[in-house]
């Protein structure tokens, strides 16, 4: 065997070398980092097998996309740091995720690794320390300091309690209200005409002309196209009791309006919610039933996907989450996603503020040394750029500034301009640990007064801002007790 | 001392004789045999529920992240001021009350169809269809009756459409919601009261029939003195368990209407549940539990008595 002289490699001159090293080098620094990235020295879980758990909201698109991308942090993991990670995964439904988490919480248990909590659970799941505080950890990694698009994303999805710089949540996904608009019944021949003829008034079709839209004139777009005798209606709003279905768009008319349901810094309720204004919300809420197909009223999330699927209903405020539920095969370039509604306000402009869906990521407390690393990884690998637009393109919601900035986001699915558009105009409600004792007693009256039960909005709302006060003073979050006003105030 | 090799040792047979004794003594044996159905009821009856009493005297919320403060009786106290707590028991008195009581006639009625129906044909087809409902689970129940329900695409209604009547929200509206998750209740469980009514029936001793027919005693006569008579033990059982039953029943509507349209199908179990498992308040929803199990115990207490009263009446 000849061994040749360093000189004479291969017969390469020194330019040729030069120019190959840097094309190599060219080529590492544009592919994609997790392929390009060669084992981290010193990993502590190198060569090392862990199963991780990760408990998510069945039936919820984006929480499966969480789930179904996480097979590719698995190669990541073991071409990054060196070691094997499989995942099993377990669900529950919106209504009853929070006690499948807490029930298992509570014994201290590292049964889910990860957890994909609604944003309003953050106080009930960081109070009793089931949950990891995040700050040390984005101090530690500023990767995982990310810039999101809305201050809202760190207010809903990271911050308890509300007002601090307290973090215990990553955003997993983010979501807001959008109006599914049947389009095709729009552009139809003679629709416009006959709504210019009844109404006094151009026919909105466009995007822009949406944005423009206020509640009045959706309302004359719903009764235009309400046709029972066709067999679709024109609406479709969530009133059902269960879960915050009815609570979402409900407050979010009253926030539009000026309303609000409680002041986050004193605790208060009472004096708060019980306005006049917020009984006007309610009013026009519940009166928005005439143009929707009867049994409306039971609707929630899943009833409204039915309703719209089928082409029941003209259009449907519904979570831009489930927009691929939505727009099915059949409904493909139908369907127009706008901006809901916008309420007048006193100058003459328009204003929208919403209720924000969306839910964050949590670390379950309990975890062991390594899979409270693996759990650290993963969420890197979930902020990877490469990452978050593999979810956009799988029709997840992302909030990082730089996918939703990026060229070409808005065309990739139908919901993403309006998703964009709506996420700086929403706001969370209640990040308390009596949160859901809360939303019972809201939902409770809220479908009292929607279902006919009690006929006064007013007497509504003062049992809802009695009874959240009582529960609030009860556990020390506010500092007055309710008036005797309440005393035996019932539905 | 004597060392081991030398110590007296007890004859194998003695030994053998010794044990055969003391299992022989009248209560030993029994009590053994006891020992795992005794020890199964302690670890999961007795003391989850004396768990239970001790956490009513609590301030307790597993969310708070504070331990719990003793409180005596507040958790009660606040409980019989809760005007919405008495609302809830009065609606599930209502159900409870209705439900049995239309279970029971139509069970009775559905059990004197089916005696002595031996060699009507098609008989066990009928009988299997009829006993399905009570063995299906609660929450499958509750889920496709809500299909069924359904003002848009549930199949009462478009029968309803098709016979040319107007369709109805009947889980939707606060008026026919009521009716119509006790219409449910119904269909489940009044299978269960023709199986007790057959098994009261099949306790009636063959004789007294023979002798009521030749007595020729009319059928109200028969029903009262001879069927009632022997059967009404099994009947009232059939009764209590249904009402002790109908009292936790929360899964079924929960499943339907979440205690809803606003509270008009909230019965006492569903405010448990969601106050125990919704918002984790363990204090207030202990002392709710135990209040229940008080009602519960009074009511099997009153049907025992008055079985007992009739029977010392009688005597």
């Amino acid at each position: 065997m000849t061994i040749r002289p360093p000189s004479d490699l291969a017969g390469v001159n020194r330019r040729t070398l030069l120019t190959g090293a840097a094309l190599a080098a060219a080529a590492g620094l544009t592919y994609p980092r997790h392929v390009f990235s060669q084992t981290e020295k010193g990993h502590p879980l190198a060569g090392k097998s862990i199963r991780m758990a990760i408990l998510g909201i069945a039936g919820w698109l984006p929480s499966k996309l969480g789930v179904d991308m996480s097979p590719e942090f698995a190669k990541y993991a073991k071409a990054r740091y060196g070691y094997d990670v499989s995942f099993s995964f377990a669900d529950a439904p919106f209504g009853q995720l929070f006690q499948k988490a807490a029930t298992s919480l509570a014994t201290r248990s590292a049964e889910y690794n990860i957890i994909i909590s609604d944003s309003q659970w953050l106080g009930a799941l960081a109070t009793p320390k089931w949950i990891v505080p995040l700050n040390d950890i984005i101090a530690k990694n500023k990767d995982l300091d990310i810039e999101w698009y809305a201050p809202v994303v760190r207010q809903a999805y990271q911050t308890f309690p509300d007002g601090t710089a307290n973090r215990y949540g990553f955003p997993q996904e983010g979501d807001t209200i959008a109006l599914f608009i049947r389009k095709d019944l729009l552009d139809a021949p003679g629709e416009a005409e006959a709504f210019k003829a009844r109404y006094n008034m151009d026919m909105p079709k466009t995007w822009e002309n949406f944005e423009r839209l206020s509640i009045e004139d959706y309302t004359k777009l719903a009764e235009f196209f309400t046709r029972p005798d066709k067999g679709y209606h024109g609406a479709a709003m969530q009133y059902s009791r269960e879960y915050d279905f009815i609570s979402c768009p409900l407050l979010s008319f009253m926030r539009s309006q000026g309303g609000d349901v409680w002041d986050p810094k004193t605790g208060q309720v009472q004096g708060v919610i019980d306005t006049a204004s917020n009984a006007k919300a309610m009013e026009q809420y519940k009166a928005m039933l005439k143009y929707q197909p009867p049994g409306a009223i039971n609707y929630g999330i899943a009833e409204i996907v039915d309703v719209f699927a089928q082409g029941k209903v003209f259009s449907a405020w519904q979570w831009a989450a489930v927009g691929k539920a939505m727009i099915t095969p059949a409904m493909q370039g139908k369907v127009l996603v706008v901006p809901p509604p916008g309420f007048k306000q006193a100058d003459g402009s328009l204003k929208r503020d919403y209720i924000i869906g969306g839910q964050p990521w949590v670390l379950n407390a309990f975890n062991d040394d390594a899979h409270a690393r693996v759990a650290l990884d993963f969420m890197k690998w979930w902020y990877l750029p490469e990452t978050q637009m593999e979810f956009a393109k799988r029709g997840g919601n992302p909030c990082d500034r730089a996918t939703l900035s990026a060229e070409g986001f808005d065309e990739l699915q139908p919901w993403y301009r309006t998703y964009k558009y709506m996420l700086p105009r929403s706001s969370d409600f209640w990040h308390d640990p009596k949160y859901s004792e809360m939303l019972a007693v809201q939902q409770e009256a809220f479908t009292a007064y929607a279902t006919g039960q009690i006929n006064d909005p007013a007497h509504a709302l003062a049992y809802v801002a009695c009874k959240q006060q009582d529960i609030l003073f009860d556990s020390g979050t506010a500092s007055k007790q309710p008036s005797g006003a309440c005393a035996g105030i019932r539905l | 001392m004597p060392s081991e090799a030398t110590a007296p040792r007890l004859p194998a047979p003695a030994l053998a004789g010794g044990i055969a004794r003391f299992l022989g003594r009248p209560t030993v044996l029994p009590g053994l045999l006891l020992i795992p159905v005794l020890a199964f009821f302690i670890v999961w009856n007795t003391i989850p529920t004396l768990w239970l009493l001790g956490l009513s005297f609590y301030r307790f919320s597993l969310t708070s992240g504070r331990a719990p403060i003793y409180a005596g009786l507040l958790n009660f106290q606040n409980i019989l001021n809760d005007s919405g707590v008495w609302l809830d028991l009065s609606r599930t008195l209502l159900f409870v009350v209705s439900g049995v009581g239309i279970q029971t006639v139509l069970g009775v009625a559905l059990g004197l169809l089916f005696w002595n129906s031996g060699r009507l044909p098609g008989r066990r087809v009928a009988l299997t269809m009829l006993f399905a409902p009570m063995v299906l689970t609660p929450v499958a129940s509750g889920t496709f009756w809500r299909l069924i329900y359904d003002p848009t695409f549930g199949v009462l209604n478009a029968i309803l459409r098709g016979l040319g009547l107007s369709g109805a929200n009947f889980l939707g509206d606060s008026s026919t919601a009521f009716a119509a998750v006790l219409v449910v209740d119904v269909w489940m469980w009044t299978p269960f009261m023709v199986l007790m009514t057959m098994a009261a029936l099949a306790s009636v001793p063959k004789a007294e029939l023979e002798a009521a027919e030749i007595d020729q005693l009319s059928w109200m006569q028969r029903m009262r003195l001879v069927l009632l008579h022997h059967g009404k033990y099994i009947l009232m059982l059939g009764i209590l368990l249904r009402t002790i039953d109908s009292f936790k029943t929360m899964d079924l509507i929960y499943n339907m209407t979440f205690g809803g349209p606003g509270t008009t199908t909230q019965l006492v179990a569903i405010t448990l549940y969601r106050r125990a498992f919704e918002a984790f308040n363990m204090g207030w929803s202990s002392a709710l539990a135990v209040i229940l199990l008080l009602i519960s115990i009074a009511f099997t207490a009153t049907f025992i008595f008055v079985l007992h009263w009739r029977e010392k009446a009688g005597a």
